[in-house]
């Protein structure tokens, strides 16, 4: 019997055996990152019909976010305004700012002829996911979680992957994103702009019992006797440190509000 | 080791429920479907299967390619704001009204409607009305359908044809009155339907004020026209009696089906169900006597009822008089045979006892002598005053008769007839066909005005198509007069016009159609909105009821739907002269025998009169008694059926004098021997595919033929005659069984008095062992002791009751389901193929109470019944919809997670993630779960087997059925489970609105009883309670404490949230047969 097979193939299938698995490694990492909302829906900037820069009016003019989104606190939509709403500043004869800009030219034309300006959609939920945006800022969580700093954006852009997983990492962890409820359009926010005196006290305010409050703070465990705003505070800097942080707010919030996001199916899907 | 569940024996001796005679005696057809619940078998014939898979292959290869090109780019969606915004409209909140639609046979439904910016998508009844308040009938639950039918009457017709405009309409109407005009109006006929509207009447008697010689006729199929002339004669004319049920303890129905299509008062159901309350004593409960030929729903709620012939209704009336003291007709009393004799006199003592607090009422097709002889019971009875009001209404217009505008035709008196009637002239009018070519002979010029492209329609020179009641303005009033005004919510979606509209352009007040809308002048001012005429003559209405024009008054009425303080005045006594004047009349009757049958017709449960045949939730809402969908059929007694030697669904041709019709038949438990019962209302045709299928040959068999009077409801000496071919009838009561489960429970009211909570105990409920397996899961309230349970202090938890003592068993929760959850129709083949998809399918049991020849041990359960066993079986309703297990079989099955258990004690679906393997299917015991076989929405029915190569203009959801659907429930797809959530989609967002005023509080629990599932909402009978188990004070609680309570399949261990009340039948002891009455079923064993 010859040697039908030279001696090189003895090697063949080990080095195929490695080769194949940097290339499944390889394919696998390349669709956990590149096939996933994360990176498909990300940076999602469509061009729109009208030339509106959130930059502009929410971020340099300080609109507040419901000035336009009329209905953010009681609809499961966040209503985008009608032509009524832009003229309130840009109409002639009613404030008149730029009133004859190209840039309203659509804005104009549909209010003329009555037919809908065609904005494009950015943030897209699957049909048979139930979305309901009044539920979410009524309860602490800011329009920045989910938009990103739109008053930062000429153009609006997907700032997040608004996948289900997302979702579900703030539904199973919400004290990292709630925040007082006066807090909730006010997109540079940050814990640590927050008076830890004010905060507290808001919350004894509203009926939360001391104990109760300290017992949301780690190291704080259960006290033989109601403390006083003063011993919370000490309690928290020590803590926390010098700045109120995201995680104080969050677990307080969370604990006194009794946030409980579902995590069940038939939170979202019907 | 493999464990096979044994369920318990069913006891030998005793009571047993079924669904058909098939199943009693175990009939091959029956046994071969049992436990199939998803029928295997070819779902398409060898030609469609080769055509298929070639172009299964061939498109898939197309797609593939397409597939790759479209998968790149994400698809750009656009937002569409409103340009000005809408008053009131929040996009995303649904924006309720309240209005009011009319009931078929006149009078009104109030409603509460639920629009989503701006299409109604639900109907429920409205809770704040004072007589009518609470649930709504079938009818009313479905007619949102009508509104978006794709079938329905669009465009005006000429001759039957299109290609007419609004414009010529008008110049009909106006050359109509023009020509009259002269002559006082002679020549003109106006034909209406009844009514109760205001406005309409108001509107009538200005037309005849203009034209006074002018017809008036009222013609509806289901005609009252007995009724009214023997009130008239009884009452005095324009008195009506309204009969207030809340105020009778003990019942006596001859033949009225006050529970189903009879209603007597403004709200039969409810009022009926005040005195039902078992919990609040069986002493204060009412009974109810019924005399009737076949089952009806009333009948099957009695307490006590016997099959008697329709033909003998008069005499079982003559005897009631005289046993009450009333009226002495001994020539009817004394044909009666002994036990009907004794039947009645023993009831007639129960009624006796309640002076002032009980009632006779009778079906309202009967004969002048038959509504005679109940008055003077009436009388005997002191109900007058007490039961029953008599009131005057002013909704009557004095007219004519069909016959009269006949004649008139005939006499060529009449040019010009204008049908306002919501039937259908040359369909349902004895001698429908004869009238029509008498109509051409004479050239009448026949304006029609209708809802559908209906027989009338197609052959009238000019159709004027109808607006929808949530279309236009109008008003209404409810039987004891409370007055609701009907506003539009959407601008009519083909232009149609009202009976109101036709009537002013009758008086040259308003042109019909829609109005032109020039584009609008951007620098002119905004014009004044038009005032709708309707509107203007609406409120000028209101004005004289309401004694003035308040605004105020005007939008509070808007806004809570009726007008307070606005009942009929009362007036009117019993004229007892007129009593023995019209008794007397009465001719002696005999009993139909099997070579002379009889033949009743009713208007159907589902279509009426045949009004309803375009609407596909209606279509296939099972029939309450024969469960047959989308057809009518001939209900034989048993007796009758298997004497003639007929299968089910085989054809017989019934002949009555010189008339004929050939129709299928099936066995009716219950029914009377040599008696026939046909539902009216079948056989249209060309009416589209849901009214008259593909052929346009028509869904069912024309029962109107027979009739040759429109007063006829029962016609005596019929023959029957066996045909050889069999029809293929789609019927439910197979589908879907829990054979041989005893899975309903019902007492007597004694037996309730001795043992409170027999139905705890029932077959082996009392001792079931205790569950001691170490896994128990997520069950129960949640303890120390229990930490994997249900959470009742921080979340809801969401529980039902259904009380089997007030469920007629109607449909009605069955309609508004569906109207909710955008739950799909089938069509006929797949409904035979056991496909039907609604969520809550309506048992109906017969029993007999002992129903073997040797009662006493036997262990041969396929002993045949007698045919009088059959004849006196029982019927029971209980409605079934996923009960929510805590303890789920179908969730640990699901291979993908797509049923999962939520916190809050539902049974999840999450329809994204259903693969389609039906395994949760196949494990749940109660079998209610639905597959969709097909995308139900997208496809024709009538080509589903054709898939993607189906006619393209018919593919794809109808756009006006998309306008329906309810936005906040997913439509699915082909491939998918689906069932009942407990509308889960109310109670999320009602969570939500609590969040939203809970903010940064702890107040989470939505306020106590302050969400309404669909069924709940509808439910006439008020028998389902719905609500969260974690709230102590809410209603769910409460009704969960009644002794009565009890779980289906409580042995199985799958703890469900939804459970039943026990039925309680208030039985005589003194009646014939009493014992033998709900003979309890609860055995232990």
């Amino acid at each position: 019997m010859g040697n039908f097979f030279p001696r090189w193939t003895n090697w063949l299938v080990l080095k195929l055996a490695i080769a194949l698995f940097f290339i499944l490694v390889g394919v696998s990492l390349g669709v956990s990152y590149y096939f996933t909302p994360k990176y498909t829906r990300v940076g999602y900037e469509p061009t729109q019909p009208v030339p509106f820069s959130h930059k502009i009016h929410a971020g340099q003019l300080g609109l507040d976010c419901r000035y336009c989104h009329s209905f953010v606190e009681s609809s499961s939509h966040s209503n985008v305004p009608t032509n009524q709403t832009c003229f309130n500043c840009h109409g002639t004869g009613k404030g008149n700012i730029r009133s004859n800009s190209p840039k309203l030219e659509k804005v104009i034309q549909a209010e003329a002829t009555g037919t809908p300006i065609p904005w494009v959609k950015v943030h897209k939920v699957p049909d048979y996911a139930y979305f309901n945006h009044s539920v979410h800022v009524n309860r602490g969580v800011s329009c920045v979680s989910c938009h990103g700093k739109i008053n930062e954006m000429e153009v609006v852009r997907q700032a997040e992957p608004q996948s289900m997983g997302w979702c579900l990492d703030c539904h199973r962890n919400p004290e990292n994103n709630l925040r007082p409820l006066d807090q909730i359009t006010n997109l540079n926010y940050d814990a640590s702009q927050l008076d830890r005196a004010t905060f507290y006290k808001g919350l004894l305010d509203k009926g939360v019992k001391a104990e109760e409050i300290a017992a949301e703070i780690p190291g704080g465990g259960l006290l033989e006797k109601a403390p006083d705003l003063q011993q919370i505070l000490a309690l928290a800097e020590k803590t926390y440190g010098g700045a109120v942080a995201q995680q104080e707010v969050g677990l307080q919030l969370k604990k006194h509000w009794q946030v409980s996001p579902p995590e069940s199916c038939a939170a979202c899907h019907r | 080791m493999k464990r096979i569940w044994q369920h318990p024996q069913e006891p030998k001796t005793g009571r047993r429920y079924w669904r058909s005679v098939g199943e009693l005696e175990r009939r091959s057809e029956f046994m071969n479907k049992l436990g199939v619940e998803f029928p295997a078998g070819d779902t398409m014939n060898e030609e469609e299967r080769d055509n298929s898979r070639r172009d299964f292959l061939k498109i898939m290869g197309a797609s593939l390619g397409a597939m790759g090109l479209v998968s790149c780019r994400r698809p750009l969606t656009t937002i569409l704001p409103y340009t000005k915004h809408v008053e009131w409209v929040i996009p995303g909140k649904p924006l309720l009204y309240a209005t009011a639609i009319p009931k078929p046979n006149g009078g009104a439904q109030p409603l509460v409607v639920t629009t989503h910016e701006g299409r109604p998508t639900h109907l429920a009844g409205n809770p704040l009305h004072p007589t009518a308040g609470g649930g709504l009938d079938s009818f009313a639950q479905a007619s949102i359908l009508d509104l978006y039918d794709p079938e329905r009457s669009q465009r005006p017709l000429r001759h039957g044809k299109n290609g007419v405009g609004w414009s010529s309409v008008n110049r009909a109407i106006r050359a109509a009155t023009e020509s009259v005009s002269a002559k006082g109006g002679e020549g003109l006929a106006v034909v209406v339907g009844a009514s109760s509207s205001p406005t309409f009447t108001r509107l009538l008697g200005e037309l005849k004020k203009a034209y006074p010689q002018a017809m008036v006729v009222e013609y509806d199929a289901i005609s009252r026209d007995a009724l009214k002339a023997a009130n008239a004669e009884l009452f005095g004319a324009d008195v009506l009696p309204v009969v207030n049920l809340s105020k009778a303890l003990r019942v006596f129905s001859l033949d009225c089906d006050f529970l189903g299509v009879n209603p007597v008062g403004a709200d039969s159901v409810k009022e009926f169900m005040v005195n039902r309350d078992a919990d609040k004593g069986v002493d204060s409960m009412n009974r109810l006597y019924a005399l009737e030929n076949r089952f009806t729903v009333t009948g099957g709620f009695a307490d006590h009822r016997k099959p008697l012939a329709a033909s003998l209704i008069p005499v079982a009336a003559a005897l009631l008089a005289a046993e009450l003291g009333g009226t002495q007709v001994s020539a009817l009393a004394a044909t009666a045979s002994e036990d009907l004799k004794t039947w009645v006199k023993v009831a007639a003592d129960d009624l006796k006892k309640f002076q002032g607090k009980a009632v006779v009422l009778t079906g309202s097709g009967y004969g002048a002598e038959v509504h005679a002889l109940v008055a003077t019971a009436n009388q005997a009875l002191g109900a007058f005053g007490t039961v029953i009001d008599l009131v005057k209404p002013d909704t009557v217009t004095p007219a004519g008769m069909l016959p009269d505008l006949v004649a008139a035709v005939r006499g060529g008196k009449v040019s010009t007839v204008v049908a306002l009637t919501p039937s259908d002239l040359f369909y349902d009018a004895p001698g429908a066909s004869a009238l029509k070519d008498l109509f051409k002979d004479k050239k009448v010029s026949l304006i029609h005005w209708g809802h559908s492209p209906n027989a009338t329609a197609r052959h009238s020179d000019y159709h004027i198509p109808a607006a929808h009641p949530l279309e236009a303005w109008g008003d209404l009033r409810t039987a004891d007069g409370t007055y609701s005004i009907v506003q539009p919510m959407i601008q009519a979606l083909y232009g149609g016009a009202s009976a109101i509209e036709v009537l002013l352009a009758l008086l040259g007040k308003k042109k019909l159609g829609l109005e032109e809308v020039k584009p609008a002048d951007p620098a002119a001012p905004p014009a004044p909105a038009p005032v709708d005429a309707a509107y203007a003559a609406v409120r000028e209405t209101f004005e004289k009821i309401a004694g003035g024009l308040d605004e105020q008054k005007w939008n509070l009425t808007l806004r809570d739907g009726f007008l307070k303080g606005s009942t009929f005045a009362k007036g009117g006594s019993l004229n007892a002269g007129a009593v023995n004047g019209i008794a007397s009349k009465a001719t002696v009757l005999s009993a139909p025998t099997a070579e002379a049958l009889e033949v009743v017709l009713v208007p159907d449960s589902t279509l009426w009169d045949g009004r309803f045949a375009s609407n596909a939730w209606l279509q296939e809402a099972p029939d309450p008694i024969t469960k047959l969908t989308w057809d009518n059929a001939a209900w034989l007694s048993s007796k009758t059926f298997q004497g003639l030697g007929l299968k089910e669904g085989q054809m017989v041709k019934i002949t009555v004098g010189e008339k004929s019709i050939s129709l299928a038949a099936i066995e009716a438990p219950g029914h009377v021997s040599n008696s026939i019962t046909i539902a009216l209302g079948y056989g249209q045709t060309k009416l589209g595919f849901v009214g008259s299928n593909s052929d346009g040959k028509g869904r069912g068999f024309d029962a109107y033929k027979l009739r040759s009077d429109a007063n006829q409801y029962v016609l005596t000496g019929a023959k029957v005659e066996k045909l050889d071919e069999i029809y293929e009838l789609a019927i439910t009561q197979e589908q879907n069984t829990m054979e041989g489960r005893a899975i309903y429970r019902e007492a007597t009211a004694e037996e309730f008095k001795k043992t409170p909570d027999f139905a705890q105990k029932t077959g082996m409920d009392g001792h079931i062992p205790q569950n001691i397996s170490l896994y128990k899961g997520q069950v129960d309230r949640k303890t120390p002791e229990n930490p994997e349970g249900f959470d009742y202090e921080n979340l809801h938890q969401w529980g039902m009751t259904i009380d089997l003592n007030k469920c007629i068993g109607c449909t009605s929760c069955i309609v508004a389901c569906q109207s909710e959850n955008n739950i799909s129709v089938v069509g006929k083949d797949q409904v035979r193929k056991g496909r039907i998809m609604q969520w809550i399918r309506m048992d109906r049991y017969f029993a007999v109470p002992k129903w073997g020849k040797d009662e006493a041990e036997s262990d041969d359960v396929m002993i045949k019944p007698t045919a009088e066993q059959l004849e006196n079986a029982e019927m029971v309703s209980q409605p079934v919809a996923c009960q929510q297990c805590e303890s789920a079989p179908c969730e640990t099955v699901c291979p993908v997670n797509a049923t999962v258990h939520t916190e809050e004690g539902l049974n999840a679906m999450a329809y994204n993630r259903c693969i389609g393997t039906r395994y949760c299917a196949n494990n749940c015991p109660y079998t209610a779960r639905r597959f969709n076989f097909f995308d139900y929405n997208k496809r024709p029915l009538d080509e589903l087997y054709m898939g993607p190569l189906s006619t393209p203009s018919k593919t794809g959801m109808r756009e006006s059925l998309q306008l329906q659907k309810n936005p906040n429930v997913t439509v699915r797809m082909r491939g998918v489970i689906e069932k009942c959530t407990y509308c889960v989609q109310r109670l999320e967002s009602a969570k939500i609105n609590q969040r939203q005023k809970q903010r940064d509080s702890k107040n989470f629990r939505v306020p106590t009883d302050s969400v309404k599932v669909a069924c709940q909402q509808a439910c006439p009978a008020g028998a389902i309670e719905f609500g969260d188990l974690g709230d102590e004070k809410s209603a769910v609680n409460k009704v969960k404490a009644s002794p009565r309570n009890y779980q289906v399949l409580k042995y199985v261990g799958t703890r469900p949230r939804t459970s039943y009340l026990a039925r309680i039948r208030n039985v005589n002891p003194d009646m014939p047969n009493a014992a033998a009455i709900a003979a309890w079923s609860g055995k232990q064993f």
